[in-house]
């Protein structure tokens, strides 16, 4: 029965976080391709589906909203998480996202690796491309936030600042737009989903654990240091219900649906678009 | 040892009467005007009505236009009067003395300018903020569009409640990576090239390595079911 052992690698807010961001993030890509785009038919039908031009506009804003409600509960989070009595290890831990010299020296080793010149790199809970995908959220969610907000509130924000930066503002939203959506509809969906450990679906971040035996090849490090810190038999966890597992599926391929889609296209009409 | 307290005494009391002053004192000269800053003083007041008591005020710390880079009035230009009519910034007529003008449209000659996020989704006409014949240059001082008061006078027709740095919004934008962009609105230049990089960058990285991944992954795995 080694095979069934499983450890916990996120828990229930974790997942919840992640299940709000995909659906909040998803609305927001297609709303906001569709006035994008609007000048092309896709875009044009797009937008029909939330309700033409400026109903997409009003979701795009409420949904916005939810987000940075959304960011501003996870960073109390963040911060409820940080043990102050031990910050330097609470940061720079291996429980930690933050980066750390040692994952250059690991993306260093990987990359001989992928070559077969070298051993695969030993990482611990949290790999230097997850942390990636973490930060690249971290920093665009505000970065959209704020220009979002000085483009709904224009008037507020040319009382701070002069109307010239609206034009910037309007050049990073969509600017940073298309890079998120370019990063997680083609690299994070790879990994996610083509990879060939992951194929056909990492379920990590919906099931809430890992299988130990994956676990241990994948990230040795992480389940050498549980293992001697004797926190193995804590961090068991039970394998996810049959019909959760049906769910969750049908959800991250309809995720990946949507998005695939959303990216085709906006591939196929990216000559009708301009960044400013 | 009873000196030192007396001085702790001392140093204790000022500090709780200094605390109670500034809690209970009047604030401040600087701080009693009608301002909420003595250093911006009437700037937002300025900005958002172009006017400081009863004179015109000129948007100080904008950027009301874009420049013409081709246009370049130099420190001895051609003619003081000649370099003006060439930059066409300063005429009652911008279109003054162009041959055959009434047979022209305005995309003839300004193309860039009929393709803005205002003629292509707010569907407006040039003439709607331009207005009708004759059309005067930017900087003359009595045009609708002169900074001072296009926020008023061409945009409040629509964004009603527009200031004068509201108005500041380049409408009619250069193409953000040209050396014309550099030029004219050096801040779009850079976030644009900034972020140009970041894109390529992030994918040009991250691209070739799931597909790195990927490959080393199907190999891996190749051996072990051979095992």
């Amino acid at each position: 029965m080694t095979q069934t052992l499983r450890i916990k690698r996120f828990s229930t807010l974790d997942r919840l976080f992640h299940v709000a961001l995909m659906i909040t993030f998803l609305i927001q890509s297609a709303t906001g391709f569709g006035r994008l785009f609007i000048n092309s038919s896709w875009g044009a039908s797009l937008c029909r589906v939330f309700g033409g031009y400026e109903n997409a506009a009003l979701i795009h804003h409420w949904v916005g909203a939810l987000m940075i409600a959304g960011f501003v509960i996870h960073v109390m989070y963040l911060l409820s998480r940080i043990r102050w009595n031990k910050l330097w290890e609470s940061l720079f831990g291996p429980d930690s996202l933050i980066l750390t010299f040692q994952d250059g020296r690991h993306l260093w080793q990987r990359i001989w690796w992928f070559f077969g010149l070298g051993k695969p790199p030993q990482f611990d809970r949290w790999a230097y491309w997850e942390k990636f995908d973490y930060w690249a959220v971290f920093w665009g969610l505000p970065l959209l936030a704020i220009t979002g907000i000085m483009l709904i509130y224009p008037f507020w924000a040319s009382s701070w600042m002069p109307g010239w930066t609206l034009n910037i503002a309007a050049l990073l939203h969509r600017a940073e737009a298309i890079l998120a959506v370019s990063y997680i509809f083609i690299v994070h969906f790879f990994i996610g989903h083509l990879r060939p450990t992951s194929f056909p679906m990492n379920q990590a971040m919906f099931s809430g654990s890992v299988i130990l035996e994956e676990a241990a090849e994948e990230k040795p490090a992480w389940v050498e240091r549980l293992k001697k810190e004797g926190k193995l038999q804590t961090a068991a966890a039970k394998a996810p219900a049959l019909w959760y597992k049906v769910v969750y599926f049908a959800f991250g391929y309809a995720a990946l649906a949507c998005g695939v889609y959303l990216l085709v296209n906006g591939i196929m009409y990216a000559g009708q678009v301009r960044l400013h | 040892m009873r000196r030192n307290n007396l001085l702790w005494g001392c140093f204790l009391l000022t500090i709780t009467g200094l605390l109670v002053g500034l809690v209970l004192l009047p604030v401040p000269g600087s701080a009693q005007e009608e301002v909420a800053s003595s250093i911006r003083r009437y700037k937002g007041y300025e900005a958002s009505t172009g006017y400081y008591e009863e004179f015109e005020a000129k948007p100080s710390r904008m950027r009301p236009f874009v420049g013409v880079p081709e246009a370049s009035k130099g420190t001895f230009p051609y003619s003081p009067t000649g370099a003006g009519v060439r930059v066409r910034t300063r005429l009652a007529d911008s279109h003054q003395g162009l041959k055959f003008y009434q047979d022209l449209r305005c995309e003839y000659c300004h193309p860039a300018e009929a393709m803005d996020i205002h003629t292509t989704r707010g569907n407006l006409t040039c003439r709607q903020c331009h207005g009708g014949e004759p059309i005067a240059s930017l900087e003359h001082y009595y045009s609708p569009m002169n900074p001072i008061r296009k926020h008023a006078y061409v945009c409040a027709k629509c964004h009603e409640g527009a200031s004068a740095s509201y108005a500041a919004y380049v409408v009619h934008e250069p193409a953000p990576g040209s050396p014309a962009a550099r030029k004219a609105f050096p801040g779009l230049y850079y976030v644009y090239w900034f972020m140009i990089l970041l894109l390529a960058g992030t994918l040009g990285f991250f691209i070739p390595h799931s597909v790195l991944v990927g490959l080393r992954e199907l190999f891996r795995k190749k051996r072990k079911d051979e095992k």
